[in-house]
């Protein structure tokens, strides 16, 4: 099964895991199968609309999922799928 | 709270100092206790925004990426984001909270005149209206 590293804020809602093994075929099932197990997991991730955070991005092993097929991205189950903020800013 | 050590902490400094006039950023990577979070180890990283660094910066993904597997391969945990202001105090900008992450320790060190001045550390909220100030300590400079 595809493997999600926790970022360590976010442990507390997995049961303090650092990662997390579930089933699904693309980035969008992964994340579903994710917060359904996981559901105080939902609102960090996703907004009322039920689309990922502004702040969100997602990897899938070294590749930023915008630059492939967004949440259709296929993942197999050897894959590492990392869950990275998107920060900026400025006085 | 949030901890800064000596060493992490000269090196937040002198990356900020050096980077003047333009906005600095970086990492903190360390252990979480509790509600004690103590940064061992900070990791500068590359401004990337494309426009005036002097008023703005912008991580990429990937180095997040990269601090992430540092923190993992370590055994610490990425504590949140240092940056810059150039010549203005360490306040978080408008700026500064619609492009954080709640999830993140935000710490500001003011630069004036190209020296260290002061810091603060923020904690954004989740739809990034607000952020609460959090206690902070770092060595004397």
């Amino acid at each position: 099964m595809p493997k999600i590293l926790i970022p360590t804020p976010l442990r507390q809602f997995a049961e303090k895991k650092d990662s997390v093994e579930v089933d699904g075929g693309t980035v969008g099932e992964v994340l579903a199968a994710l917060t359904a197990a996981y559901p105080d997991m939902k609102k960090n991730l996703f907004n009322d609309e039920g689309k990922l955070r502004s702040f969100v991005n997602v990897y899938v092993n070294d590749e930023d999922i915008r630059f492939l097929e967004k949440d259709k991205t296929a993942v197999a189950a050897t894959d590492t799928i990392s869950i990275v903020p998107s920060i900026a800013g400025g006085k | 709270m949030i901890k800064i050590e000596q060493e992490a902490w000269q090196l937040m400094v002198e990356h900020a100092q050096k980077t003047y006039p333009n906005e600095c950023c970086g990492a903190m990577l360390g252990p979480i206790d509790g509600d004690t979070k103590t940064v061992r180890v900070a990791l500068p990283l590359e401004n990337a925004y494309p426009g005036a660094q002097r008023e703005r910066y912008e991580l990429r993904p990937e180095d997040l990426l990269f601090a992430e597997r540092e923190a993992r391969k370590n055994g610490m945990d990425l504590i949140g984001i240092f940056h810059s202001h150039p010549d203005c105090d360490a306040y978080f900008s408008k700026t500064d909270l619609e492009n954080s992450c709640p999830w993140y320790s935000f710490v500001v060190l003011s630069i004036q005149k190209g020296q260290f001045h002061h810091a603060n550390s923020w904690l954004p909220n989740m739809e990034q209206t607000e952020a609460a100030k959090e206690e902070l300590e770092y060595p004397n400079a």
